[in-house]
């Protein structure tokens, strides 16, 4: 099974602020422990003692790090899609591969209200703009392809012109020329993570998402949505196995690798995502309870990959 | 007190300034693709104590023609705010300053960037504010084109204003032409309070708005002359906006070529223009006078009459004039303007950059310089280790960083 951790760094408030040193120790020792990926947000209600953005703490924890998988959330109100697929893109280079973007996909009032849009969007709206601004990035993503770059020296070629593409987008709410000015990811593109789906937006996921978070109180409700998921993606030609879906659930002191094992079974997923709370004792219980127990032999961890997406790849067969 | 010292800026830019540096034999051709090159760079710079180093910007190709784009490295690279973001992990002291769009961002989110990169730094953050001009940039963020010069100044001014008042925890709430902002900004205060604020827009628009806003110009001068004009007339502006000369800090850009000889400098120099096609020369000319045609002239005639640009106009009249001073022809100046993008170029020993530069900062045209290595990591190797000691040497620069905010360094008032 695949393991993440999910930290929302937002929601500390009036506690001890986390700096970049205790977080990424705490990502070390995730990495060296062998979870699959964190996951990073920002977005809270209310101000934060938190004193990072998710992209830019991603690009230092980078550099800092080099098997884990990255992932940050950005929301679509807060960026364009041309800057934020160039963030991407630029962070998976950094990483090596290692870059996923959370595209979460339910309205923050509070965005809008800073963002310049404070009628916001109707839910529909915002919706056929997430869903366009999505396409937008996966097409920038791939503007170039893998052997546009030639770095002939001699000839005077950079790269080959022809494998260099504009995306030409015109769309209801965006209008994007292209190409990213940013070179083709070293994963195919940075992986794609989608949550906050409500169940209007399983199909839009099963064409599109790399990785799917399921925040569902029981098991049996992930399981339905995974299934659903699968279904679909089915149904749209695509290889289900080829998503993976994420089953969200507390660190708790009571998870041992056996009940997380038994949890990603009942739930139907590929793995879990351990939302860790971003104070200081939920960090040193995560690091010295939870992370231990990975290592046990029974345990059954996903092979890791050199990018993000191979190490997913790696757990295809062995989904429980 | 210690005498007045310059302060000095790397510009960083993947393989290097000059249009055909990523040719040169031993340039780093896949800079816009290796992270630990601009860590090694940035480690260069850090140890011979640049107070900064500072990322261009565009968000969109430099280069319509896709052919002559093909045959330059400037169509790929790193995003500037991430690139950076990563250098703070792996650097100490030197400053980090990103270019950021007032046209393509919002205040509120470049905010809570800009606070995130100075809280990741310790307190090293700058933002240089750009408008925008290229009308490629303008497509990846909708179909209307670019905006004109003064209204994209209008919204720079709203936006400078906004994004001033979340980081300095001024009253919240903007509901404004351009902005709307309800919150106080969502991450806690920075080492500096406000991260460093960088121009370098040189129109009369630009002036004022560095008057009242920048603590850090960059300039492009060839002459001193110009330098000192420039130099005269931004600090002339800063009593309409109650702030003292020393608030703010000219630095023009230097593209230095450095070697023991000057017949070794020259060599070098030669080498790289002799590495320019000319159809490269004259479309990146093309582009810094906002038009799209020039190569419809005759290579080796005079520069035709132009009409003025809503690009970049401060660019434009540089260009023009030169090419008027020096009887140039479009060949002549594409080679002269694609060496060092139209900033100052020295050519020479240390002493005589050393020279140069002294001549500047003592005349009252300079309170620094940008530095542009032609290519990297040479040339930067080359003026990190033969010219930051020469003025060193003569008094002119810090042999080391005194504080730990890039504020600090420059001397600027404020946190940190």
């Amino acid at each position: 099974m695949h393991l993440a951790i999910s930290l929302n760094i937002a929601a500390a408030v009036g506690e001890p602020v986390l700096d970049f040193s205790r977080i990424s120790r705490v990502v070390r020792q995730a990495e060296a422990a062998g979870v699959d990926m964190v996951i990073i947000s920002d977005a809270a209600d209310q101000p934060s003692s938190s004193p990072f953005e998710a992209t830019t703490l991603l690009a230092a924890l980078a550099t800092v790090t080099d098997r884990i998988g990255l992932v940050a959330s950005a929301s679509t109100l807060a960026h364009q899609p041309y800057n934020l697929a160039r963030r991407f893109a630029s962070l998976d280079i950094i990483s090596h591969g290692r870059i996923g973007w959370n595209a979460t996909l339910a309205q923050n009032p509070r965005e809008a209200a800073n963002f310049s849009r404070p009628e916001g969007f109707s839910n529909d709206d915002f919706r056929r703009r997430a869903e366009e601004f999505i396409n937008i990035v996966r097409l920038l993503w791939v503007s170039w392809e893998h052997d546009a770059l030639l770095f002939d020296k001699v000839s005077g070629r950079f790269h080959n012109p022809d494998k260099m593409h504009l995306i030409d987008f015109r769309g209801e709410f965006f209008s994007v020329r292209g190409p990213l000015n940013v070179a083709r990811s070293p994963q195919e593109s940075p992986m794609l993570v989608m949550s906050g789906l409500a169940d209007t937006e399983l199909d839009f996921a099963s064409r599109r998402a790399d990785i799917v978070l399921l925040n569902k109180r029981q098991p049996s409700e992930a399981r339905a949505a995974c299934d659903e998921i699968r279904r679909r993606a089915h149904e749209a030609g695509r290889d289900p196995t080829t998503i993976k879906m994420l089953a969200v659930a507390e660190a708790r002191q009571e998870h041992d690798a056996g009940s997380l094992e038994d949890l990603c079974v009942s739930c139907g997923c590929d793995g879990i995502v351990l939302t860790v709370q971003p104070r200081v004792e939920a960090f040193v219980d995560f690091v010295e309870r939870l992370l231990p127990d990975l290592e046990q032999p029974g345990f059954t961890k996903a092979k890791p990959g050199k990018t993000l997406r191979d190490r997913l790849a790696s757990g295809e067969d062995r989904r429980p | 007190m210690s005498p007045r010292q310059m302060k000095l800026g790397l510009f960083l830019w993947a393989t290097g300034h000059h249009i055909a540096a990523w040719r040169h034999p031993k340039a780093h051709v896949t800079a816009g693709i290796d992270i630990d090159h601009y860590i090694q760079l940035a480690r260069t710079a850090e140890a011979a104590k640049f107070d900064m180093i500072f990322c261009e910007d565009a968000a969109g190709l430099r280069e319509a023609n896709v052919n002559i784009a093909s045959q330059t490295s400037r169509s790929i690279g790193f995003e500037p705010i991430s690139l950076l973001s990563a250098l703070a992990a792996q650097t100490e002291r030197i400053g980090l300053v990103s270019t950021a769009s007032t046209s393509y961002n919002e205040p509120y989110g470049l905010a809570r960037m800009f606070a995130s990169l100075d809280n990741l730094s310790g307190g090293r953050a700058g933002w240089n504010l750009v408008t925008s001009a290229s009308p490629i940039e303008a497509a990846n963020f909708g179909a209307t084109g670019l905006r004109p010069h003064a209204d994209r100044y209008a919204r720079a001014r709203e936006f400078a204003t906004v994004i001033t008042g979340l980081w300095n925890r001024r009253a919240p709430g903007h509901d404004g032409e351009s902005f709307s902002v309800r919150d106080p900004l969502d991450i806690p205060p920075s080492p500096q309070g406000a991260p460093v604020m960088v121009q370098a827009g040189a129109s009369d628009d630009g002036r004022d708005l560095a008057a009242r806003t920048a603590d850090v110009v960059f300039s492009a001068a060839q002459t001193f002359e110009d330098a000192k004009a420039f130099y005269d007339d931004l600090k002339g502006r800063l009593a309409a906006y109650g702030r003292e000369p020393d608030d703010l800090k000219i630095m023009p850009g230097v593209a230095p070529v450095v070697a023991a000889t000057e017949a070794e400098a020259r060599a070098k120099h030669d080498e790289l223009q002799e590495l320019i096609p000319d159809d490269v020369g004259v479309a990146l000319l093309s582009s810094y006078l906002s038009i799209s045609d020039l190569g419809r002239y005759p290579i080796d005639g005079p520069l035709p009459e132009l009409p003025e640009s809503e690009g970049m106009k401060s660019r434009q009249a540089l260009v023009i004039e030169q090419a008027r001073r020096d009887g140039l022809s479009i060949r002549g100046l594409a080679r002269y303007f694609a060496g060092a993008r139209g900033h100052w170029r020295l050519v020479g020993t240390p002493a005589q950059i050393a020279d140069e530069l002294q001549a500047r900062f003592e005349g009252g045209a300079a309170d620094g310089f940008n530095v542009m290595p032609s290519w990297f990591p040479g040339e930067l190797d080359a003026f990190a280790t033969l010219v930051v000691p020469e003025l060193q040497r003569r008094g002119l620069f810090w042999k080391d960083y005194e504080g730990r905010t890039l504020r600090n360094h420059l001397g600027l008032k404020g946190p940190g």
